[in-house]
Parts: C-alpha cells; sequence; structure tokens
C-alpha cells in the first residue's frame, strides 16, 4: 500500500541497473565455458557443457595456480600483521585519557587523508633502499601500514563500549595489562575485529597497482591480480580463457560474500561510514 | 575534516565518578606505550612516502639511475607548459563533473528506493554490492570483453539491427574516456546506494508519514524532506567518491586503455604513474602528485562547505 502505482517507473529502473549488473557478469560466467567461436556467434546463449578446458588454460598458461598462492600468503600475513598492530594500539588508545593518546589518534585519523596513490614512486624507492624490491615481503610488510588508520579507528570504537568494570576484575584477579587485552578486550570486540578482517581481506586479496609495480611480473611471486591481466596479452583476444581467469580470481571473494553476506555488507559500510 | 574524522574530544568523554577514574590513571596511562609500534609502522611506510613526494617534486632526475640535480621549481614550469599535463587536466575535470552528480542522485535515489523496503529488495541489495567485491583487474577483464570490437555490446547492438553503431569503444578517442567513466559509474552506484540506504534506514519513519499525511508525493519527501536530514552525510559520500575518482582511476587507464588513444584518456593519477614508470621522469611525475593532493584537499574543503547543515 505504501508503494502504489506511481513506484511502476522506479520498479523499472532499479531492476534495469540490477540487470546492467548481472548481464556483464553472466556474460563472464557463460563464455568461461565456451569457445571463442561459441562467444562471437552466440554471446548470451547458455554454455553447451560444462567443460572445464579454459580454466585449465588460464591456470597453466598464466600460473594461476601459483598466483592463488601467492594472493593468499600476501593476504593471510598481511591480516596477521594489521591485527597485531591495530589490536594494541587500539587497545592503548581506547583506554587512556593521556594526551599523547590524543595525538596519536589524530594522527592515525590524518591517514585517511593521504593520497596512498601518489605515494607509489616513494613506496618503490622505499622497496629498494630495504632490499625488498620485487618480493612478497615488502607487501605484507606495507599493506597493514595502509589498513591501520581505518581499522585503529573501527576498533577503538567498539572497544570504548567495554566496560571499565569488566577490566576492574580481571586486574583483581592478577591479570596483567596483555592479559587484560587478550582475555577481556578481543573477546568483546570479536564483531569489531570480524569488521577490520573482512573490510582488509577485500582490500588486500584485490590490491592492484602496489602488487604490480612492487612485487613485478615475477610469476613465483606475483599475484592473482597482476596475473590475471598478463592472460590478455599471452591469449591474445581467447575470451574463454580470459574469462576463466577472471572467474578463479573471484572465485574466493565470491564465497566469502555469500557465506558472510549480512556481516560483509555492514563491514563495508561501518568501514565507509567512519571514514 | 571534522566530518571524515572521529570526533577529536572522544578520548576524554568517559563520564565516571571520581574515585573510578582515579583509581584507573595509573595502569591506564601506561597503556599508550602500546601504541607505539602501530604508530611507528604507520609513519615509515605512508607518512615517509608522502613526505617524499613533495621532495622528489623539487628534485631534476630524468631516470632511476641518471644523476639527480636540485629544480626548485623548475618541474612546476615543465609541467605547466606541457600540453599533456592539461589533457590530463582537462580528462580529471570532465571525469569529475560527471562522476560526481551521476553517481550521488542515481545513488541517494536507489538508496531511497531500497530503504523503502519494496518487494525483493534482499536480491537487489545482494547484486549493488556486487561491484565492490570484483578487484579492479577483473573489473577491467569484463569491461575489455565486453567494450571490443568483437565483445558484448556490439554483439547485442548488432542483435536487435543496429549493426551500423558499432564502435572499438575503447580504441576510440571519442569513446574511451566516457568508456571509463561508464566504468566508475557502473561499480560505483551500487555500493553508494547501499551506504546511502543504510543512513536513511536511521531516519525516523515519523518524518516521512508526517509528510505523506500533509499530501507530500514520494518525489517530494525524498528530495525535500529525507534529502535536507542526510545532508550532512551526503557531504561525507561526496568527498569519498570524489577521492576515489581522482586518485583511483590510474589502474583503470593503464588496463584499459594506457591514456590513449592520444592523451583523450590520460587522467591526472595516471599521468603520475606513466611518467614515474614509463617516461620515467620522477620530477616531473612527483610534481603532478602534489599537484593532484593538493587538489584532493582543496576540494575536501569545497565540498564540505557545500554540504554544510543549513537547517
Amino acid at each position: 500500500m505504501k508503494l502504489g502505482k506511481r513506484w511502476l517507473p522506479a520498479h523499472v529502473l532499479v531492476w534495469t541497473y540490477a540487470a546492467l549488473l548481472l548481464v556483464p557478469l553472466y556474460y563472464l560466467l557463460a563464455s568461461a565455458f565456451k569457445s571463442n567461436d561459441r562467444i562471437f556467434a552466440h554471446p548470451f546463449a547458455l554454455p553447451s557443457s560444462l567443460g572445464l578446458g579454459n580454466f585449465r588454460t588460464a591456470f597453466t598458461s598464466a600460473d594461476l595456480g601459483l598466483a592463488v598462492v601467492n594472493s593468499s600468503l600476501v593476504t593471510v600475513f598481511s591480516l596477521a600483521l594489521t591485527l597485531l598492530l591495530a589490536l594494541p594500539a587500539a587497545f592503548a588508545l581506547a583506554r587512556s585519557a593521556g594526551r599523547a593518546a590524543v595525538v596519536i589518534e589524530r594522527v592515525f585519523s590524518l591517514g585517511f587523508l593521504i593520497p596512498t596513490f601518489a605515494a607509489l614512486f616513494p613506496t618503490f624507492l622505499l622497496a629498494a633502499a630495504t632490499g625488498l624490491f620485487h618480493t612478497r615481503t615488502f607487501m605484507v610488510l606495507f599493506l597493514p601500514a595502509t589498513a591501520l588508520p581505518l581499522s585503529i579507528v573501527i576498533l577503538v570504537q567498539f572497544m570504548r563500549t567495554v566496560p571499565g568494570e569488566m577490566e576492574e576484575a580481571a586486574r583483581l584477579d592478577g591479570a596483567s595489562t596483555f592479559g587484560v587485552l587478550r582475555h577481556v578486550y578481543t573477546p568483546m570486540c570479536l564483531p569489531g575485529i570480524a569488521t577490520v578482517l573482512l573490510l582488509n581481506f577485500l582490500t588486500f586479496w584485490n590490491e592492484y597497482l602496489y602488487s604490480l609495480v612492487i612485487i613485478g611480473p615475477d610469476p613465483a611471486q606475483r599475484t592473482v591480480q597482476v596475473a590475471l591481466p598478463t592472460l590478455k596479452a599471452i591469449t591474445g583476444t581467447d575470451y574463454g580463457v580470459l574469462t576463466a581467469g577472471t572467474v578463479l580470481t573471484l572465485l574466493p571473494v565470491w564465497v566469502v560474500y555469500t557465506v558472510l553476506q549480512k556481516r560483509m555488507q555492514q563491514s563495508l559500510v561501518s568501514g565507509a561510514v567512519t571514514m | 575534516m571534522t566530518t571524515l574524522t572521529p570526533t577529536p574530544g572522544g578520548t576524554v568523554v568517559r563520564p565516571a565518578d571520581p574515585p573510578f577514574a582515579a583509581r584507573h590513571q595509573s595502569p591506564r596511562q601506561g597503556g599508550t606505550i602500546l601504541a607505539v609500534p602501530a604508530l611507528l609502522w604507520y609513519l615509515v611506510f605512508m607518512v615517509g612516502p608522502l613526505v617524499a613526494i613533495f621532495v622528489i617534486a623539487a628534485l631534476h632526475w630524468p631516470g632511476m639511475l641518471q644523476p639527480v640535480s636540485f629544480a626548485g621549481l623548475g618541474n612546476v614550469r615543465t609541467v605547466l607548459d606541457d600540453p599533456v599535463f592539461w589533457d590530463a587536466v582537462r580528462n580529471t575535470a570532465i571525469q569529475l563533473a560527471v562522476t560526481l552528480p551521476v553517481m550521488i542522485v542515481c545513488a541517494y535515489m536507489l538508496g531511497y528506493y531500497v530503504a523503502q523496503r519494496p518487494p525483493g529488495h534482499r536480491v537487489i541489495r545482494y547484486l549493488l554490492f556486487i561491484p565492490g567485491l570484483v578487484s579492479t583487474p577483473a573489473k577491467a577483464m569484463v569491461f575489455y570483453a565486453a567494450l571490443s570490437p568483437d565483445g558484448l555490446l556490439n554483439g547485442a547492438l548488432k542483435g536487435v539491427g543496429l549493426g551500423s553503431l558499432t564502435d572499438a569503444w575503447l580504441a576510440s578517442p571519442t569513446t574511451s574516456l566516457a568508456c571509463l567513466i561508464a566504468l566508475d559509474v557502473w561499480s560505483g552506484v551500487g555500493f553508494t546506494a547501499v551506504l546511502f540506504a543504510a543512513r536513511l534506514a536511521a531516519v525516523p519513519g515519523e518524518l516521512g508519514e508526517a509528510a505523506h499525511l500533509d499530501g507530500a508525493g514520494h518525489w517530494r519527501t525524498m528530495w525535500r524532506i529525507h534529502f535536507p536530514v542526510i545532508r550532512d552525510y551526503v557531504g561525507v559520500v561526496t568527498m569519498l567518491q570524489f577521492l576515489w575518482t581522482l586518485f583511483d582511476s590510474a589502474q583503470r587507464v593503464l588496463l584499459l586503455t594506457q591514456g590513449g588513444p592520444g592523451t583523450s584518456s590520460t587522467t591526472l593519477s595516471f599521468l603520475v604513474y606513466q611518467k614515474a614508470f614509463i617516461a620515467a621522469d620522477l620530477g616531473y611525475s612527483q610534481t603532478v602528485g602534489v599537484i593532484l593532493f593538493l587538489v584532493g584537499l582543496a576540494g575536501l574543503l569545497a565540498i564540505r562547505r557545500l554540504f554544510r547543515q543549513t537547517y
């Protein structure tokens, strides 16, 4: 009743946009199972078979298997390091009323202003200077730094909601500062930690330009996002292989999104809102 | 920037009775040291490179292994005298002028639609996020497959008998920039709409109902009631979108058109990349980087002024 007949144009427009989002993805998925000839002749037809030939070619010609391993390594270690740095920092900033804490918190908030992209070349110099140029290691060290401002701001907000009495009680039981962080704050901030993990998982897995410049083209080190565009050069215009490769790089994110749909949407929204 | 940063006084706002607070002072103060590793990390990897942009911008540095000399403002003069720079300025201006209004208006309306919980809104919500999950290279591959001469769009045009309209979309000077803008809008509207929907959900429902009782239609309620209420949030989203468009287009340009044909799709952020890693003119590249940074700051301040709460 609330949405009367006059909403018809709105329904039509919104579902048209939804179709615009879906059609390229359908094309992507369908083409991954088709040969080039069939893609050109019948771009929208369903694939006639579910043969995995294109996937196999994409896997071998661009070393995508190794690239997936590399991406996973970079993502997992970067996530771990981000938490390792952000949790104690957020803990300190949330509990402390000192002048220093206020200043530090403000320095982190200013991080939103830094155009990370413009600093690409100096970061490249830093990688060269540390002798970590063309390695995944540098990315593992670098990515957490870019994620710290947002992660800390989100975690501080969660940690401020932990009641002081909880800490009092733990202290009376003889807990050290680290004990309080581990046994009181960390368990109580699990939703915040999940938010930070999901948000950063998406950024780290999808990171492209820095990986391209810093890790470079070496197949032993490069991530999926760097390997993917090389398919275009290797396979020429074999769209079947190209789309199969693209589908492969999307799978992990897709699985996580479908399983944790609600959680992920909340994380993304709260990430952008906090910014 | 206050809208973008958490309340500065936040740390001190902890209403507690005095003895409680006093008992807390000693152990709590000592904890600040735990923030130091993160701070150092952030200074080394983020602030350091940022400062370096300004230093390198003042250097004459024609390539990685070339001798470096001090250039002062020489790079600024070179950049300003370069017609390529002005092409990039023009392209970036077009990109911002089209993307920002289209994105904000469409996303707001779409967000309003979703917030009314129409039939199927859960499906819509699920779909809207999808481009946000797809990495830039993957998006570029989708667009490459869709817009190439034998691709999806031309196939569709031929299919409906409009074969004469087909084009090599990414390789034509008149359409390459438009393709990049289309990619931005295609992938950005959905995510931005969900942000608006989340904010609109927090607007008290009585507000809309009161307007309906007074005889206002949905169109009026949407623009005259809800829009002013979340005006400052629109400002925040506009700032984010502005920064993304200004800073992040380099990857998409690199993947899809390489700035060409000619300079028809060279944006400022791609120019920074191109001069550093392809043309190896490092002073030039970082000078554009500094300009980009200053434009970003100026834009943020302007947007903040524009969306200042007026009621």
